[in-house]
Order: C-alpha cells, then sequence, then structure tokens
C-alpha cells in the first residue's frame, strides 16, 4: 500500500504522468498546458519530465487541438487534448461530433480514435458563464463518443489512465470546482485493481431513497445525505460516473429497494441526462416506484454571472427538498 | 475564368485515366436521374486532371478528399468497382456502404463532406509523418468555398508554426455550390498563404505534365522539411454542384464546356483519343454491371464499442 492524500487536481495530474510513462504513444495537448501546468495545473511539471513533444502548447485553436490529435489518433498515437473551460470546448465540437465520434462506425470498426478529450466543467467557482458550463449532455447525446466524470480523487487518478488506455475516444469531464477536495489514493495500484471504467458505483449506501449524480454533485448529494441522517432518513447515493454508455444497472438495484429517485445534475434540466435516467428507470423500475422519478438541476437558461450562480448551481437544500417531496407522493 | 486553351499532349495511361474518371462521373449522374442511386454526390467532372496528374506524385502518401473526391480517389486507386459499390449500398464497398459518396476510409486516404475538417487532421498526421522522418507528407484537397472556414485557418497556422508537411491541394473551380468565388471569398488565397509565411503556387494549365513537372519539384521542399505548402488550381467544374443545382447561366457552362480539356485532346489525335475513349466506357459500362447485380451491402453493428 502506498496511500496518499491527493485533491483531484493532483490526482489528474499522477494519473496523467502514470498513463505517460507506461506508454510513450501518449501525447498531451492544449493551450498553455507545458510551461504554465495548464490554468488548473493538472498538467503541472509533465513538460519538464516528458519534453515539449510529448506535452505540446498549442496555438488558441480548440478545433485545430482536436483535429490534430485525430491525426495523430490515426497514426498510433493516443492524444490527451485539455481544453481550457467547457466553454470553450464549442468551436471543437464540429470535429468531436462529425469526425472522433464516426471514425469507428465509417471505417466498419477498422479504425479506433484512442484519443482523450479533458474538459474542466461546472460552476461554482465564481466565475463568467463560459467557464462555467455543463456541456456533457450534447456529448452523451452523441453516438460514438465515451462520456466519464470523476468525482473523487481516487476515480480522478484511475478513471483517467483507462480512458487513455481506452481504444474508443472519450469525453473527460473533471469537476472543476472540487479539484481541490483531497482524498486517498493508492498510486501503487494498477489498473486492474481499479473498477471497470463504465460503471457506476454506489458511494454510500442507504434505504429510503437513492440520489444519482456525478461529477460535481457527488459531494452536494454526500452532503445532503449526510443532513437527512440527522432528520433520520437513509439516502443511498449513486455516483454514475460514466455518461455514456450509462451502467444502469446499480440504480435499478437501489431504485428497487428504495422506490425513490432524485436525479441530480448543474446541467440544465430540459433534455438533459436526468431526462435520460428518469425514463430508463421509469421503462424498468416502474412498479417499484413509490413515487414521480425527480430531478434538480440547473435551470433552463444560460449559466448567470457570478453573483447569481448560487441561486443557479442545485444545493444541499435543492436536493433535501426533491427528496421532501418524493416522500410527499 | 479565362484560361490558355492548348491542344494537350497527354500519355496513354494517363488519357484512359482522365476519360475512365470522366465515364465514371457521368454514369453516376444518369444513375440518379434513373433514382438507382440514393442521397446525393458530387462529380468532378471538368478536374479530373488534377487528381490524374497529382496521383504519382503522391504514391506514398496520405491523402484527404472532400465531398467532390470521386475523382482522388479513382485517380489514387485501381478500385473503381469499390467505390461505385461504396456509393450504391452494394457489396464490396470501400466501406462496406457505411460511409457513401463523402466519406470514405483506406489507411492512407480519407474523406469528409463537412468543408476544412480535414485541414486539422492532415496537420496532425503531417505532425506523425514530420516526426518519422521518412520524408512523407500529407495532402488535403479543399475547394475555393473551402477557404470561408476557420478549421482551415486553424490548420494552416499549426502547420506553419510547427513547418509540418501539410499541403493544400486548391481546387478554385470558380463557384462555391451555387455563390461564385468573388461574392464568397475576400482577398486572395495566394495572399493568405503569404499571410501565413506558406509557400504558394498558382496553377493555371490542364496540362498533366506541366503540373507534374510544377509541382514535383515543390512537394520535394516540402519533403525536405521547407514546411506547408499550398497549390491552387485555376479549374473549372462542368457538372452542377450536386444534381440539377446548377445556377449558372447556358452561355456560362457553354464558355467552361468550351475550355474544357476533352474536345482539345481529342482534337490532336481524334483516332488514338476515340480508341482510349471507347475502352474507357466499356469498362466503367462492365464495373457499373458488375456492382448493380451485387447483393446490397452487409448489416454492420456500428454501435458497439471497441472495448467495454
Amino acid at each position: 500500500m502506498a496511500t496518499e492524500t491527493l485533491t483531484i487536481g493532483k490526482a489528474l495530474n499522477t494519473g496523467l504522468r502514470r498513463a505517460m510513462e507506461r506508454d510513450d504513444k501518449v501525447i498531451l495537448m492544449g493551450e498553455d498546458i507545458g510551461k504554465l501546468g495548464g490554468v488548473f495545473r493538472i498538467t503541472d511539471g509533465l513538460q519538464k519530465d516528458f519534453g515539449e513533444e510529448r506535452v505540446i502548447d498549442t496555438p488558441l485553436a480548440e478545433a485545430g487541438i482536436v483535429g490534430t490529435a485525430i491525426g495523430l489518433a490515426l497514426r498510433g498515437y493516443r492524444p490527451v487534448c485539455e481544453i481550457q473551460f467547457d466553454g470553450f470546448v464549442y468551436p471543437a465540437y464540429d470535429q468531436i461530433v462529425c469526425q472522433v465520434a464516426k471514425f469507428r462506425y465509417r471505417s466498419r470498426g477498422n479504425v479506433t480514435l484512442p484519443m482523450v478529450i479533458r474538459i474542466p466543467f461546472g460552476g461554482g467557482i465564481g466565475a463568467v458563464e463560459h467557464h462555467s458550463e455543463s456541456p456533457e449532455a450534447y456529448f452523451a447525446h452523441t453516438a460514438g463518443l465515451k462520456v466519464v466524470s470523476c468525482s473523487s480523487p481516487e476515480d480522478a487518478h484511475f478513471m483517467i489512465q483507462q480512458a487513455i488506455a481506452s481504444d474508443d475516444p472519450v469525453i473527460f469531464f473533471e469537476p472543476k470546482r472540487r479539484y481541490w477536495e483531497k482524498g486517498p489514493v493508492d498510486t501503487s495500484l494498477g489498473l486492474d485493481a481499479a473498477a471497470p471504467l463504465h460503471s457506476s458505483r454506489v458511494v454510500r449506501p442507504g434505504t429510503d431513497a437513492t440520489i444519482v449524480a456525478y461529477g460535481p454533485m457527488v459531494k452536494t448529494s454526500l452532503d445532503a445525505a449526510t443532513a437527512a441522517a440527522e432528520d433520520g432518513r437513509s439516502l443511498e447515493v449513486i455516483d454514475l460516473r460514466s455518461l455514456s454508455p450509462l451502467d444502469m444497472g446499480p440504480v435499478y438495484d437501489s431504485v428497487r429497494r428504495t422506490g425513490r429517485l432524485v436525479v441530480v445534475h448543474e446541467a440544465p434540466g430540459n433534455i438533459g441526462l436526468g431526462a435520460e435516467i428518469s425514463a430508463r428507470v421509469t421503462e424498468e423500475c416502474f412498479y417499484s416506484l413509490e413515487a414521480p422519478v425527480l430531478r434538480v438541476t440547473g435551470y433552463n437558461t444560460p449559466y448567470p454571472a457570478s453573483r447569481l450562480e448560487e441561486e443557479y448551481l442545485p444545493d444541499l437544500d435543492r436536493v433535501l427538498d426533491a427528496v421532501d417531496r418524493s416522500f410527499g407522493w | 475564368m479565362a484560361h490558355p486553351a492548348p491542344p494537350l499532349v497527354v500519355a496513354r495511361a494517363d488519357l484512359a485515366a482522365l476519360l475512365f474518371i470522366r465515364h465514371f462521373e457521368t454514369a453516376l449522374l444518369e444513375l440518379f436521374a434513373q433514382g438507382r442511386v440514393a442521397g446525393t454526390t458530387h462529380t468532378c467532372l471538368g478536374q479530373e486532371y488534377i487528381p490524374v496528374a497529382l496521383a504519382p506524385l503522391l504514391a506514398g502518401d496520405h491523402v484527404f478528399s472532400n465531398h467532390r473526391g470521386h475523382g482522388h480517389y479513382l485517380a489514387r486507386y485501381d478500385d473503381p468497382a469499390g467505390l461505385l459499390a461504396e456509393i450504391m449500398g452494394r457489396a464490396g464497398g470501400v466501406c462496406g456502404g457505411v460511409g457513401g459518396s463523402q466519406h470514405l476510409w483506406r489507411p492512407d486516404y480519407l474523406s469528409t463532406g463537412v468543408q476544412g475538417q480535414s485541414v486539422p487532421v492532415a496537420a496532425g498526421v503531417a505532425l506523425h509523418l514530420q516526426q518519422s522522418g521518412r520524408g512523407q507528407l500529407a495532402a488535403a484537397f479543399v475547394g475555393d468555398g473551402t477557404f470561408g472556414e476557420g478549421a482551415v485557418y486553424e490548420g494552416l497556422n499549426l502547420a506553419a508554426l510547427w513547418r509540418l508537411p501539410l499541403v493544400l491541394f486548391v481546387e478554385n473551380n470558380g463557384i462555391a455550390q451555387s455563390t461564385p468565388t468573388d461574392r464568397q471569398l475576400a482577398g486572395t488565397i495566394a495572399g493568405r498563404a503569404a499571410a501565413f509565411g506558406i509557400a504558394y503556387a498558382g496553377v493555371d494549365t490542364d496540362d498533366v505534365g506541366e503540373i507534374r513537372s510544377a509541382v514535383g519539384p515543390l512537394l520535394a521542399a516540402v519533403r525536405d522539411g521547407g514546411g506547408p505548402l499550398i497549390v491552387e488550381f485555376r479549374t473549372r467544374r462542368l457538372g452542377p454542384h450536386s444534381k440539377g443545382d446548377d445556377s449558372r447561366t447556358p452561355a456560362e457552362l457553354a464558355a467552361l464546356r468550351s475550355a474544357d480539356w476533352y474536345a482539345r485532346t481529342r482534337a490532336l489525335d481524334p483516332v488514338t483519343f476515340d480508341e482510349i475513349d471507347e475502352r474507357q466506357r466499356a469498362r466503367m459500362a462492365a464495373v457499373l454491371a458488375d456492382v448493380a447485380n451485387r447483393e446490397p451491402a452487409g448489416q454492420w453493428a456500428g454501435t458497439q464499442w471497441a472495448a467495454a
């Protein structure tokens, strides 16, 4: 055992380092990721140790970065692109949706693109709207992309390595407001000790209602479960981890026991992941449900100015309110 | 657009390639008109000489094609049945019928119909080819209309910055779908190359041999680490953008047809020309008869993941 206490940011850094040590075809690309180590320092020190040819500072050109990464992936590399902020991924959307997602299909499986696009996402850091968005549903909606999000240092460390090892393209959403959250990570373990990348996980067992969340909302949901326990309610919290493909088995198992489900995400609720999860649970667990599946989400507006984001972001109170409403049925 | 129109001296093999592409594209438009092919297509009628001239110069390189790409494929690979089957959704297509006219893939060949999308991808391939140091290059065919797209400039900036072995072959046919170039492109393509510090050459001839003589040394410089290159062919699109959507006047089209390589080449030696022409026409008919009688392309479960 070599358990260390790491932040999510540092755990991503150690995961990237492991992946680069393991495979010299792993190349990092992005804006200011070299000498600076990225805006959030996720790639801190990697250019110094692996050189400018493997940790590439690019121009401000998201379509160029992702497009170039496609070319490299076609030639046997495993590029990892950093998109500096969620709102900067849109210029690369064409490349991701029209090319990255479709290569495997168009080539009848002859070509896979083993590339990762890392996107710090979500609000809560007092920034402008294009530094605070949650665009995951755009990508989860697109066949041919795998989409994941980590919520803990342990998952950050292992999931980024698993994403890089995947032969399919992975959009990797990092909960930027949680980069500084700390937790134990056994960095001596190999990938075979980690849970499969595309598996959801019960992160707090409970018996009365189920909360499903991912990324930054996992902590919010756990806090809500702690508060609910003081009121005598036992909430089970599930971290989805994989947004596409979804691993619904643990969710169904939980809902069949609790009969109540609240889905929590920062992204607007309209046509969001919560709607998909609600539909699937209704299809699979209809006779187990004691109440409709409820959603706690961002509002159907553009992300607000930072002085208003506390109003916008789902928080402990809104989660508990939804739980109350579920029990009111 | 004015073109010098001297008689053309074309080697037999090149003439055969030119004529085969002409007949392939003509047959394709007929198939659409007969309702025998679904979807859409974009033919390169009038522009056939560009890929025919370039094909032997790019033999070991990585080529990126676009929506008007049948000539690029036919000049590079002796696989007309594979292309026709792909377009018609019959067994034996290049991509098993899932790519169609505009999305072809082979290990060193890739096409996409979205304008400009290939340029940054070609830059990524060029980055690898630069590092592997074997003198290969990445070449992308684009049109004049493509220069409206931002991805082109992101790719060119990267290529110039990193001195990548990337070549853009611009087939400037004077019209982007229905919009004349002077209504959709400010400045010039040469000016854009100059702004990036990228080598540039304009080509006005449609003489296959002359093109090879002019472009060959430029590609050698790219292979030697000279950085990216833009070659602009001022050419003619004889057919519609797609099918039946030509916005040009009959007079404009007549002027383009009178400048076409076909009649000028025939005038030089009608007997030889007709002999080769007839052979290629028959070859196309045989390809069509073969492909049209094939079974539909098989189903492919494209939603499966590569790895669990």
